[in-house]
Parts: structure tokens; C-alpha cells; sequence
């Protein structure tokens, strides 16, 4: 990230190449393929290049650093959305449990110890918390709407989500302080 | 506040960005107020979020998407300090020379923009000049014609125009006339059309004129003689007019 804050296009370049991928599966997971994930991919590249100084390798490697951007771009436009288009949820078992294409290798080195942990840290968390969290994370819910779309009272709704950060947090807190994900 | 559960509540509704404007407001002045552990679990809740997407399949994007980025970055270090150094040196150079193109395409279509632009400007400038005009008779017959003594007169071609056709209108009492005429003949350059009042028998100057392209002219006197008009007629004249007609008579009234 110093060199991309240097203003090294090579350096952005490696960055890209590294995380795009995942980058985008999430915009994609999150947008559909309404084509706004790649314009959400080349908007947080740019952030990136912009305001590399901004990143503060305490508060979590590079690559969460660009999921925050990334899912709060695409989040954003699921909201700025009028129409009734959301696509529909999925759950994890969906999405990313299947074998990997051709395509995927390259996230096959670089990250997987962090996939590997984040998805550990996820699959130990209880069905509940698990999909409350999902259906903050993935669609942007409000705790209302999570507590109207799983027929549960809100305050259980908090409680789940609280409950499954802090899960999360705690078994991904070394990791989280390491500050590396191959970056 | 002390530290609650709520307030772990809140916190992680805010990393998620799915809090409502209520529990937003508490949780700001929670933070306000000073509460080292909400700090640090919002900071860490965003990023213990961000595993979420761990499970998601990674998406490989098109390399259009790359190019596209790299092209956009603008000046970069390695671009000046280490030219053609790596494969991602070349082709942030193409991608550059992709955007080139493209800025030179969108220039010539700018380009073709501002012609087109350019030429609908003259157009509705010709277009705003003839209703300019067009106006300007109609206010300068509505300030005449609307006088309480309002008088009108035929006049009709003659030899060299016969053709031609014109009509006074004048006001005594406001010593204005308005000729409007139409089918009249170009003239040299060095000529013009003079119109002329008869009082008494004696033609007096009121004034010179231009037809236009398609023979047609309005003129406003407003050298209009004393009242008593008993005719009018219009002659050819040097440029700039005489004090007394000299040349043909193209025009002349028919008092009734």
C-alpha cells in the first residue's frame, strides 16, 4: 500500500490482480449482474489509488480495507435502487461453497489464509446470528427489516447481530491485528 | 452512558450501516460522551463484517475492467521514473493509448457537436432577426393605426413598376405616416426610394427607404409634414434623396 500511496501504478496494478476477484464476486453478490459490479470494482480501485493514505494497516489488512469499500459502495446502490430488483438472497451454502473455476486460481495463494479463517469464524456462528448478519451484510437491512423479512422481534434481531459480530470478532481478533492478507 | 449492551447493539448496527436515525442518534452521543470499548468494536465489527464475503465465489473480471482502471489513474510514479519496466507498465501504456483514441474520437465528435451547434445558432439568429422585424412593423403599424385619426391610402404602380402596390397610413395628429409597399423593383445602389406628401399640389420629402430582397418595405415617416395630405407618391431618387423629385414615379396615391 506505500507504494500505491507513492503513486505506483504497478503497484495498483499487483493490487488489483491480487483482489479483484473477490472484490468483485462480492459486488456481483451483492448487485447481481446488472454490470454495476464492475462499476463498483473500478470505484473502489480508484478510492484505492486516491486515498491509499487513508488505510491504516491497525485497524485491518488491505483486503478488508477494500471489502468495506466494496460492499459499501454496492450497498449504497441497493438503496439509491427504486424498483423492487433486489435479487433475491442466498444463503452461504449457495454461493462460493462449490468447486472453484479455472478463473478462481489466482485467489487459490494469495488469501486463502484468510478465507480459510473468515470462513471457519462463519460457519461456527449459530443459523440465526449467522443469517441475520447475512441479511445485514449481503442486502443491507435494516434491523427492522431483517426482524419483517425472518418473522422475529426486533429486539431479538439486535441481539442476534450483536451476538454474531462479536463472535466473529473474536475469533478473527488475532487475525484482524496481524494486519496481513498477503497485501 | 455507561457501557451497555445496548450500546454493543448500536455499535454493531453502525458497522453494518443498517442502524435507524433513532439508535444513530444515541450511539453518536453515546461516542461523544467518551467510550473507549464502542470505539474499538466499531472499528473491529467492520472489519469481523468483512468475513462475510469470505464465502463468496470470487468473480473474475473482464479485462476491459483492468484497462479501463489503469487508464484512469492519471500521473503516476512509475509511469515517469520507470518507463517500460514491467508487463503492467505495457499495458497501462496501451490503455493509454486506448484512452487517447477514444479522446481523440470524442473530440472530432465534439467537434461535429459544435458545427452543428454552430450552424443551428446562425439559423435561429436568422429566424430571431425576421421575428425581430416582423415585430417592429407590428408595433410601428399598431402605434399608428391605433391613433384616433388614423387615414389610409392606396397607391398604385406606375411606369417603370406598375406592378407595384402601396398603402399609407397616417396620423395628422401625430405627424406620423407608415408606408408599407410591396412589388417594387430592386435599385442600383447609389438609389432609393423617396417618399413624398402633397400638400397644395406640391410634393414635400418625406423621407427615404429600401425595399428588401422579395420587394417589400415599411417605412415610418417621422418627418410626416403638417396636416393636410392630399396625396402621396414614391419616385426613384439619388441615394440619400433630393429636396425635389427628379427621377420616375414608381408609386402614387388615389385620393378618394
Amino acid at each position: 500500500m506505500a507504494r500505491v500511496e507513492a503513486r505506483d501504478a504497478d503497484a495498483l496494478a499487483e493490487l488489483y490482480d491480487r483482489h479483484c476477484a473477490r472484490l468483485l464476486g462480492l459486488a456481483r453478490r451483492i448487485l447481481g449482474e446488472s454490470g454495476e459490479a464492475e462499476e463498483v470494482l473500478q470505484e473502489v480501485f480508484l478510492f484505492a489509488w486516491r486515498a491509499a493514505s487513508s488505510f491504516d494497516p491497525s485497524r485491518g489488512n488491505v483486503l478488508t480495507w477494500l471489502l468495506i469499500a466494496t460492499r459499501s459502495r454496492a450497498i449504497d446502490r441497493v438503496r439509491s435502487r427504486k424498483s423492487a430488483s433486489r435479487p433475491e438472497s442466498k444463503s452461504l451454502e449457495d454461493i462460493g461453497e462449490g468447486p472453484a473455476s479455472p478463473d478462481d486460481v489466482e485467489g487459490a495463494s494469495v488469501g486463502r489464509q484468510w478465507e480459510q479463517i473468515c470462513r471457519g469464524a462463519v460457519g461456527q456462528l449459530p443459523e440465526d446470528q449467522r443469517r441475520a448478519v447475512e441479511l445485514a451484510y449481503f442486502e443491507g437491512l435494516t434491523q427492522q427489516e431483517i426482524a419483517d423479512r425472518t418473522a422475529t422481534p426486533i429486539g431479538t434481531v439486535k441481539t442476534r447481530v450483536r451476538l454474531g459480530l462479536m463472535k466473529l470478532r473474536e475469533r478473527l481478533r488475532p487475525y484482524l491485528e496481524s494486519g496481513s492478507d498477503g497485501a | 452512558m455507561a457501557h451497555s449492551e445496548r450500546h454493543e447493539e448500536l455499535v454493531a448496527a453502525a458497522s453494518l450501516g443498517i442502524q435507524d436515525g433513532a439508535d444513530q442518534a444515541d450511539l453518536t452521543r453515546h461516542l461523544a460522551e467518551g467510550c473507549p470499548v464502542c470505539e474499538e468494536l466499531l472499528r473491529d465489527f467492520r472489519c469481523a463484517a468483512a468475513a462475510m464475503a469470505a464465502g463468496v465465489r470470487p468473480v473474475t473480471p473482464a479485462p476491459d475492467v483492468r484497462l479501463a482502471i489503469l487508464a484512469s489513474l492519471g500521473p503516476s510514479r512509475a509511469s515517469a521514473a520507470r518507463p517500460a519496466s514491467t508487463g503492467a507498465w505495457r499495458v497501462f501504456a496501451a490503455a493509454a493509448a486506448l484512452l487517447l483514441v477514444a479522446v481523440v474520437l470524442d473530440d472530432a465528435r465534439l467537434r461535429r457537436q459544435g458545427e452543428d451547434l454552430r450552424s443551428q445558432s446562425a439559423a435561429l439568429a436568422g429566424r430571431l432577426q425576421s421575428a425581430q422585424t416582423a415585430l417592429a412593423e407590428r408595433v410601428l403599424r399598431a402605434r399608428v393605426l391605433e391613433s384616433d385619426d388614423v387615414q389610409m391610402m392606396l397607391l398604385g404602380g406606375k411606369s417603370p413598376q406598375p406592378g407595384a402596390r402601396g398603402r399609407v397610413f397616417w396620423s395628422p395628429g401625430a405627424k406620423r405616416g407608415i408606408l408599407v409597399a410591396s412589388n417594387l423593383g430592386a435599385l442600383p445602389t447609389d438609389h432609393q426610394y423617396e417618399l413624398w406628401v402633397f400638400l397644395n399640389g406640391k410634393p414635400v420629402n418625406a423621407g427615404v427607404f429600401d425595399a428588401d430582397a422579395s420587394g417589400h418595405a415599411l417605412f415610418e415617416s417621422t418627418v410626416f409634414p403638417e396636416p393636410g395630405a392630399q396625396n402621396f407618391a414614391v419616385t426613384i431618387e439619388p441615394r440619400g434623396g433630393l429636396p425635389a423629385p427628379s427621377g420616375p414615379a414608381v408609386l402614387v396615391g388615389a385620393p378618394a
